[in-house]
């Protein structure tokens, strides 16, 4: 577990060794449970840096419109390093321009999850991780909660808990807890057709396209969106069940080999529509088919911006 | 009396090896069906997956893509680019329930007319016991 102090040290070495516009991290300082995004913009807000396994965001996200030349020092975990890796590849933002903080994740809590479990909460809870526990003090009582039963999910199928690209690593490198195994794409896989299209329906249907799940995605970077963009015009702006379709299906085939499966847009989808479903097929396949795993190297090139001569072919006719 | 399902058939051929294909087809009196219609592109791998759900949307029943064989691209590599694209689409399709057999993709050179007329009638037969698109086909006008 990283201790908080060492958190504000390192920003404070940041802001003495480099000229950085801001430190990207969390900050406690609002209502409710969940910690907040904070730019640390000068030495002394450096007080306000926390880290606590209720930081889910992805803040890597705020740097994918980024422009300029100003160097800037953003705290990642496992998952988001992979997205800064991809927008390194991308060409979003250099390398030399970033200084990173890495830190060592054991999992982040589901907000959803833990409130179903400690519905009264409202204030920020104090959090101490001890292997397989979390030890919550609510109210002055201390609560033993299993990891299991509060983590993220993608966070219990977690690969990478130590981030793979980092300046200064906090807290000790980890084992992953347990390697993906798709389950639940291989669930839906085994259904017949019709069955497919009647859970899906179910799922799109409900769909509002309040494009959240694009706004928050680190790779969906486009000035344009082809969801916007009326000339010519791919989507309509009705909401019915083919527009709504064939919004994810874009969105799913844009991402295909850029998406790191980091569960972002799963978790602000108002409508909880089961996004994850979509990319983690997608990742499964551009695993199988053609080796390649998103945000593992900077060196890399894009899935799609490639070939090779010998890729599967089984589609050709 | 029924009528037999006569399905729409959209072909993205690139200019330098299936349209010419199709041309040679043309040229010489081949029969293929008349259900495909045909959109020129500069090469396979100017075909946006965008462009297949947008024709599947407007109520096109099927999608051929057609490119040079691998390794003689007018352009070294689009048709390898657009082989990757397609082969994604196409898992995506199945996986939401759609058939991925409504999205075919075929490798036909300049010299080969035959293989194009042949591959038209294969297609358009499958599609036609597939029967019209139902799943995300626009029902209303805007």
């Amino acid at each position: 577990m990283v201790e908080i102090s060492q958190i504000q040290a390192e920003a404070r070495k940041i802001f003495d060794t480099y000229d950085v516009q801001y430190i990207l991290g969390y900050s406690n300082e609002s209502f409710g449970i969940q910690p907040v995004p904070f730019f640390a913009k000068k030495k002394p807000d450096v007080n306000h840096l926390i880290f606590s396994p209720f930081c889910v965001n992805n803040l890597t996200m705020y740097l994918k419109n980024y422009e300029g030349n100003e160097k800037i020092g953003i705290v990642v975990k496992g998952c988001d390093s992979r997205s800064l890796i991809q927008l390194i590849i991308e060409k979003r933002i250099p390398r030399e321009n970033l200084v990173i903080i890495g830190i060592s994740c054991g999992g982040v809590i589901d907000q959803k999850k833990f409130q179903t479990k400690f519905p009264d909460v409202i204030g920020s809870v104090d959090v101490v991780e001890k292997d397989d526990l979390f030890i919550f003090t609510i109210a002055g009582k201390k609560h033993q909660v299993s990891k299991k039963e509060v983590l993220l999910e993608k966070c219990i199928h977690c690969e990478y808990p130590t981030p793979l690209l980092y300046d200064v690593l906090l807290g000790e490198k980890k084992q992953p807890f347990k390697s993906e195994s798709y389950s639940d794409v291989k669930q839906i896989e085994a259904k017949s057709l019709q069955e497919k299209w009647n859970f899906w329906e179910k799922q799109f249907s409900r769909c509002i396209r309040c494009y959240a799940c694009r706004n928050i995605c680190p790779v969906c970077f486009c000035k344009e969106c082809s969801a916007e963009q009326l000339n010519p015009q791919w989507l309509r702006r009705s909401v019915t069940i083919s527009e709504n379709t064939v919004w994810h299906l874009t969105r799913a085939l844009h991402v295909a080999g850029r998406c790191t499966g980091c569960g972002e847009c799963e978790r602000v989808c108002p409508m909880s529509i089961p996004l994850m479903l979509l990319n983690k097929k997608m990742l499964k396949e551009v695993k199988d088919l053609f080796e390649y795993t998103p945000g593992i190297s900077v060196d890399a090139k894009p899935l799609l911006a490639a070939y090779k001569p010998d890729d599967p072919e089984d589609c050709i006719i | 009396m029924t009528e037999r399902f006569e399905p729409s058939i959209l072909a993205f051929l690139c200019n330098w090896c299936s349209y010419a294909g199709a041309d040679l087809a043309g040229t010489s009196r081949m029969q293929y069906p008349t259900n495909v219609k045909i959109i020129r592109v500069m090469c396979s791998g100017r075909v946006n997956p965008s462009f297949v759900l947008n024709a599947m949307q407007s109520g096109i029943d099927g999608v051929i893509i057609g490119g040079c064989h691998p390794g003689e691209c007018h352009y070294n590599q689009g048709n390898y680019l657009t082989r990757r694209r397609i082969t994604l689409l196409k898992l995506l399709l199945e996986y939401v329930g759609i058939d991925p057999r409504r999205v075919q993709m075929t490798w036909v050179s300049a010299s080969e007319g035959g293989k194009f007329a042949e591959v038209m009638k294969k297609v358009t037969e499958e599609i036609r016991k597939l029967g019209p698109i139902q799943q995300i086909k626009r029902s209303n006008e805007w």
